[in-house]
């Protein structure tokens, strides 16, 4: 897996590991039970302190994605064919949704595009296979 | 003419062309020390200050030669690493001369002004590992071997004196000043092997523009110069087994062929050289293998965004200091080959053990003398 950080950013460089990795694992590029570097390793190879990473994984692991153990290290846990996620967790995410949403509509991006934008995000990532997409093609 | 001074008078040349190719066995985007976007690389400045590098070490380099080769007949074996020391330093100068230049005209034409600056890695590095070669080990380790097994049968025939080291003193015969050579072999080989392994644990140079050709390339550079640095020790020890040898009266050289010892540890060095000039600093001067490069399905593009800035970190553009980085050793800026990062607690301790161990030989050695 790639993963790049961009440590003068505006977002915390421990934010955006943490985003990478998600992205990776909804991609398929980190499936269930894949392997990632120890915090220490992945401190060095991106030159950002080792509490950083630490809290990156701490943050996957409280979201259930990652798996971390003395012997094994960190293992991804969960990916899209590892069935649904808890009631509770999907209305936390559906409100942050729609603050990403709002915040779109908010700047004028027509509802279309918006579609077309998720669409393409949805794309790319590795759902399991005869998993039905179920979002209407051309119409919002 | 002893090995010693053999030594000392090849490395005046070897220094000089060393120092004239540096710019080339350093990757493009890293000028003298300074980090420049791709798109800058073949800007005037950099064009012209490499140009002008060139040719004043090469003047430096001719004039120290030409001072080495006309004083061999004079002096002490010291004059020649005094030479060596006034082009080393004379070779920084000139350095430090060009990265000003471009670091006036960076910041100047602000380079990197509005530009994603990103670090990339490959997590394959982590979870696919390259592997330290232990084999390579074998010839360093054979020749300690053999070593200590024709000390062992020349003991008891050595003269009441002995001559240690390179030539020159004579001390008392006894174990220890007879061994003393097993000792340094080990020192090369440990301290060596162990500057390896701590590089095998730490980052490759990453590309932001190329990641997982980068990674790539990164990984046969340092399985080259790791074999490289491998032989190197090797022929070291036997540089060292040559003088015991000698030392220990197995055989008598006369004229130039004194200088026999010192032959292997130039063979060592020529060949550490050209590898490093061949696969340049981090594998940059490779071409990436086509096939098998399936780490370009990455989330995000592979031009994203440019290497980061960090000059920061780099005083003079040589030395690394940063407090963030939990590396001991990163790849050098100039040239091949890799440094501390001295911003951190572990390299010092690092760098105090080997400081310390041979202080220590040499305190053991002298209290055992008396």
């Amino acid at each position: 897996m790639l993963l790049s950080v961009e440590p003068d950013g505006p977002v915390p460089i421990y934010q955006q590991i943490r985003d990478r990795i998600v992205e990776a694992i909804a991609g398929g590029r980190q499936p269930a039970g894949s392997g990632l570097p120890s915090t220490r390793q992945l401190a060095v190879d991106l030159g950002v302190n080792f509490h950083t990473v630490n809290k990156s994984y701490d943050l996957l692991r409280q979201e259930g994605l990652l798996r971390l153990s003395r012997k094994s290290g960190a293992v991804v846990q969960r990916d899209a064919g590892s069935g649904p996620p808890r009631p509770d967790w999907t209305q936390d995410w559906a409100a942050r949704l729609q603050t990403l949403l709002a915040e779109a509509a908010a700047q004028g991006l027509p509802a279309d595009e918006i579609i077309g934008h998720c669409r393409e995000a949805l794309a790319a990532f590795a759902f399991p296979e005869g998993q039905p997409f179920a979002l209407p093609e051309g119409q919002p | 003419m002893t090995a010693a001074r053999v030594i000392g008078e090849v490395m005046v040349p070897f220094f000089a062309v060393l120092m004239c190719l540096a710019p080339a066995m350093t990757r493009p985007t890293v000028a003298f020390g300074v980090r420049v976007p791709a798109e800058r690389a073949g800007s005037p400045v950099i064009r012209q200050e490499r140009r002008a590098y060139l040719w004043r070490t090469a003047a430096v380099g001719a004039c120290c030669t030409i001072a080495a080769v006309l004083l061999a007949g004079y002096g002490s074996w010291w004059l020649s690493r005094i030479i060596l020391f006034v082009e080393l330093a004379a070779d920084f100068g000139c350095y430090a001369l060009a990265r000003r230049k471009i670091v006036a005209v960076k910041s100047a034409e602000t380079w990197y002004a509005g530009r994603r600056q990103i670090v990339a890695t490959d997590t394959s590095w982590r979870t696919d590992p390259p592997r330290f070669p232990v084999r390579w080990l074998v010839p360093a380790l054979a020749v300690i071997a053999v070593t200590i097994v024709v000390g062992v049968l020349r003991y008891p025939d050595l003269p009441a004196r002995l001559v240690a080291g390179w030539g020159g003193r004579r001390e008392p015969k006894s174990f220890l000043a007879a061994f003393a050579v097993v000792a340094a072999q080990l020192y090369v080989t440990i301290l060596w092997t162990g500057l390896m392994l701590l590089v095998y644990r730490s980052r490759p140079d990453i590309e932001a523009a190329d990641p997982a050709g980068s990674t790539q390339r990164y990984r046969r550079f340092l399985a080259a110069f790791s074999r490289a640095v491998l032989t190197l020790m090797a022929l070291v020890n036997l540089s060292v087994l040559l003088a015991a040898l000698r030392n220990w009266q197995v055989y008598r050289l006369s004229g130039p062929a004194s200088a026999l010892p010192a032959l292997p540890f130039a063979v060592g060095l020529l060949v550490l050289a050209v590898t490093g000039y061949r696969v340049g600093q981090g594998g940059y001067r490779l071409a990436t293998r086509a096939a098998g490069a399936g780490g370009a399905a990455g989330g995000r593009g592979p031009a994203a965004g440019t290497d980061r800035d960090d000059d920061r970190f780099w005083k003079a553009g040589l030395i690394y200091a940063n407090r963030d980085d939990p590396a001991i050793m990163v790849g050098a800026r100039f040239g091949v080959g890799f440094t501390f990062n001295v911003a951190n607690p572990m390299a010092w301790l690092v760098i105090a053990g080997i400081v310390a161990v041979p202080a220590g030989l040499v305190a053991i050695g002298a209290a055992a003398g008396m």
